[in-house]
């Protein structure tokens, strides 16, 4: 089944978790903000789990989103 | 870490707690939507401002069509109408009222008249007669017409021309035939040379819904009836009709006689829901100063010609009250006046469930209290928005992002940054310096200067306290923090001794002066009555003085703070929107953390005023100015002889305030220096140091993240960049970090970002 993801970025083995030693994936993640959550696919460490938040992603569609729910 | 409280989620719903009532009297002040004192004299309401600001245009067939919305007959009207606007124009009371009637008359003669011909309208179902002839009739016809009734005039004249004739003897002959074309064009069915009786009327009842007649007919036929003056009928026999009276009188006693025989045609009531009738009374406020043409225009021959009319239009001022909207650039940039603005507001804040778009209207209010002192009714913008700031805060409603910056900055004052000792070699003290969070953050040097002073020349003690007034809490609405600031104030006060306050900023000295049994003076004061001390020197040219908006309804303080200038020799040059009508910097009501380009448009606004550089004396405003590139300086640097220079940024504004603390704990009460020294070396790229002013981003936030790294060896490697990437959950935000480093020793920051959701990995 097709799930809906909001945003997808694929690392294509350009990151490398300095802790892990390992290559960043495109991995399963989720924003929360009061009380909403939103799936996505973003660079994640398949050891630790650390998840990448690029800057074009946090000051564009994460602020906006951000910003419309605060007014909610 | 200090953190504040998010809001609460988007499922919960809660209910507001603002007083309808209070908000509908505070909305009711604003006279924006007051008609102009011409059309409130119109009984037909005619919109003049529009009707002569199109005849000003040239534009006859707007300005026609304008007019044709308050008659039927414009030309009958214009040439007959006795012109109770012409009395109440305002010109009028400096020079000649605007020739309103004479426009009109120019405006009916050249305008195209409305042609419906072709065009097919439907007819109502119900229908009217309308016995008799003359203007009521004429009138009345025309507005059944107009709402498309089936409308028959029963008339003892033999033919249309003759029926016209009645009551329009004022008509010159190309004026009837004018009028004579139009009522040919018009669906109303004649029936001449009746006989009026009462048989006949009888008789008609059972065809029609509805029966008018002249008053003349009416008051023959039913000698024993009365009319209602304000509804025109005579109930006992239901006959619409009027009660004689000049063109005015008919034209009005029409609409009103048309607005019944509405009401009938529907069963109802007629006395029910007719809405506000007649003239009325206007609370319009107009700044006159700008009027110029005081005359009128003469006329060449017997009547305007379009372009005399045209030029008579154009003396029209356009009555409007935009005293707020001129001087105020957060109702500008909204482009809304307070009454409206108000109302959404408050709707705003009713919102349980949906989008709170005035969310970031009512925080980019400055509260600075200006509009209040322009507007002629005395209008509360600020009460408004602060009330419903604390509103949505109370319901939980309230973003945290907007504010947040600036809360935790008055934490970090009260806190890391508090400082509260008496004076080295007193226990307790008769004053004390508050100069504020601001100045300690932007001008450490004179703070000290001035402490250092004060200690030297008054007696029994001058303690200093660092810190925050509590402003910042009660501007983002947060009551319950204002409250705390105030207990923890309190208690630091009464440490010291319970001094006198001497207060270096009129904000402070504004939101102290609220704490019960608090004695507080401002510096300004202090230093008129000991006198300036020695080495103060004005500026060399000219200089403007901008007044803060804490020092609104303060005249004693504009004064003195104006004498100290004159003593330092400063030449003072004159601005508009000075002293009580001062705008306000774009610092006040946190309207720069919601919205930055409000607030940069306030900064403008007072900037517009003047090309001379500003003195002003609060460190906000000097803060701003300077930001601008403007040469600003505080009139406190002028006393002391110092100079603060270029304006810090967020992080070097905390890095000031610490500083400042240490080196007095240091020299004054002989403590260790507290180390403030990190164990590794951090740089930052000009770009990143830009990007992290822009966003908001402290050096705490950074070393937080850095910190992390070290701790956790946490970090990913980006091949593309060559950098490294790290974050960091602070508080209710997560930074994020590009940077490159040296082993564990040096760190150079390229990027700098964050967001406030959190993000997780997700399962499956
Ligand atoms: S000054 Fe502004 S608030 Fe006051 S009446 Fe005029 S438009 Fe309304
Ligand atoms: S100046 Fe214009 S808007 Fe004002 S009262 Fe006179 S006609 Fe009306
Ligand atoms: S910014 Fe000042 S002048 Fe403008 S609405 Fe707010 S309180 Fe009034
Ligand atoms: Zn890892």
């Amino acid at each position: 089944m097709a799930e809906k993801n909001y945003y997808t970025i694929d690392p294509e083995g350009k990151l490398r978790c300095m802790k892990c030693g390992v290559k960043l994936v495109k991995g399963k993640a989720k924003f929360l903000y009061l009380d909403n959550g939103f799936p996505v696919e973003l660079p994640v460490c398949p050891v630790c789990g650390f998840v990448y938040v690029p800057e074009e992603l946090a000051l564009g569609k994460v602020a906006s989103v951000e910003r419309a729910l605060e007014d909610k | 870490m200090t953190q504040i409280q998010e809001r609460g989620s988007t499922h919960v719903y809660k209910v507001n707690k603002i007083s309808k009532e209070e908000m509908e009297s505070m909305v009711a002040r604003c006279v924006y939507e007051h008609p102009p004192f011409c059309s409130a004299a119109c009984p037909l309401k005619l919109d003049a401002r529009a009707f002569l600001e199109a005849a000003a245009a040239g534009n006859f067939k707007k300005a026609l069509q304008l007019y044709e919305k308050i008659t039927p007959f414009p030309l009958i009207l214009a040439m007959g109408c006795e012109a109770p606007c012409e009395k109440k124009c305002r010109l009028a009371e400096i020079g000649d009222g605007v020739a309103i009637r004479r426009v009109e008359e120019a405006a009916a003669r050249c305008g195209a008249a409305r042609r419906l011909g072709g065009v097919f309208r439907s007819r109502k179902r119900k229908s009217a007669a309308i016995f008799g002839s003359g203007l009521f009739v004429l009138f009345l016809a025309g507005e059944l017409e107009k709402k498309a009734y089936p409308t028959t005039v029963f008339c003892e004249e033999p033919d249309l021309e003759a029926f016209l004739r009645r009551g329009t003897d004022f008509l010159d002959e190309s004026a009837f035939e004018t009028e004579l074309k139009r009522l040919k064009g018009k669906d109303i069915q004649f029936e001449f040379s009746c006989a009026l009786t009462r048989e006949l009327l009888e008789e008609k009842r059972g065809a029609f819904d509805v029966l008018c007649a002249s008053n003349e007919v009416a008051a023959r036929l039913y000698p024993e009836s009365v009319c209602i003056p304000e509804l025109m009928i005579r109930e006992d026999v239901k006959l619409v009709s009027d009660l004689g009276g000049g063109v005015m009188e008919a034209a009005f006693g029409a609409k009103k006689a048309a607005l019944t025989v509405d009401r009938l045609a529907q069963n109802l009531d007629p006395r029910n829901t007719r809405g506000q009738e007649g003239a009325v009374e206007s609370r319009l406020y107009t700044d006159l100063s700008a009027a110029d043409k005081l005359s009128r225009v003469p006329m060449a021959g017997a009547r305007y010609t379009p372009e005399e009319a045209a030029a008579e239009a154009g003396r029209c001022i356009q009555c409007r009250c935009e005293e707020c909207l001129k001087s105020c650039a957060f109702l500008k940039h909204y482009k809304k006046h307070p009454g409206l603005l108000s109302k959404e507001i408050y709707n705003n804040t009713q919102i349980i469930m949906g989008d709170h778009q005035l969310n970031k209207p009512m925080n980019s209010c400055s509260l600075c209290g200006q509009c209040t002192v322009v507007c002629p009714n005395g209008f509360d913008m600020a009460r408004v928005c602060r009330l419903a700031r604390q509103n949505m805060v109370s319901t939980d409603k309230m973003p945290l992002a907007p504010h947040e910056f600036a809360l935790l900055d008055m934490l970090f004052s009260n806190g890391d940054a508090f400082l509260a000792r008496p004076q080295p070699g007193f226990e307790t003290c008769r004053y004390v310096f508050f100069p504020g969070c601001q100045a300690s953050a932007i001008a450490p040097e004179t703070v000290k200067a001035a402490w250092l002073d004060l200690c030297e020349r008054l007696e029994g003690g001058v303690a200093l306290m660092l810190g925050c007034c509590g402003a910042i809490g009660d501007w983002a609405g947060r009551e319950e923090m204002a409250e705390q600031t105030k207990a923890f104030l309190d208690r630091e006060l009464a440490k010291l001794g319970d001094p006198v306050v001497i207060a270096g900023c009129p904000s402070c000295r504004k939101e102290l002066a609220g704490h019960e049994g608090l004695k507080i003076v401002g510096i300004w004061d202090v230093l008129l009555e000991i006198g300036l001390p020695e080495g103060g020197q004005g500026l060399s040219r000219p200089a403007a003085m901008h007044d803060s908006c804490g020092a609104r309804g303060d005249e004693k303080t504009r004064s003195a703070i104006r004498e100290i200038a004159k003593r330092l020799g400063c030449e003072l040059a004159d601005t508009p929107y000075s002293g009580d009508r001062s705008p306000c910097c774009g610092y006040g009501g946190l309207a720069a953390y919601a919205n930055r380009e409000v607030a940069a448009e306030m900064t403008e606004k007072c900037l517009e005023r003047s090309d001379a550089p500003y003195i002003s004396y609060c460190m906000a405003c000097r803060d701003r100015f300077a930001r601008q590139g403007r040469e600003s300086r505080h009139i406190l640097e002028l006393v002391y002889g110092t100079d603060a220079g270029a304006p810090p940024d967020i992080s070097e504004k905390r890095y000031n305030r610490l500083t400042l603390k240490n080196e007095l704990l240091h020299e004054l009460w002989g403590e260790e220096p507290r180390e403030m020294k990190l164990d590794y070396e951090l740089n930052y790229t000009p770009e990143a140091r830009r990007m992290m002013d822009e966003r908001m981003i402290l050096t705490d936030d950074v070393i937080a993240v850095l910190d992390e790294v070290r701790k956790t060896g946490e970090c990913i490697f980006d091949e593309e960049s060559g950098l490294f990437i790290a974050r960091k959950r602070v508080g209710n935000a997560t930074f994020w970090l590009k940077f490159s480093r040296e082993g564990d020793a040096r760190y150079l920051v390229h990027r700098a970002w964050s967001h406030r959701m959190t993000v997780v990995k997700r399962e499956g």
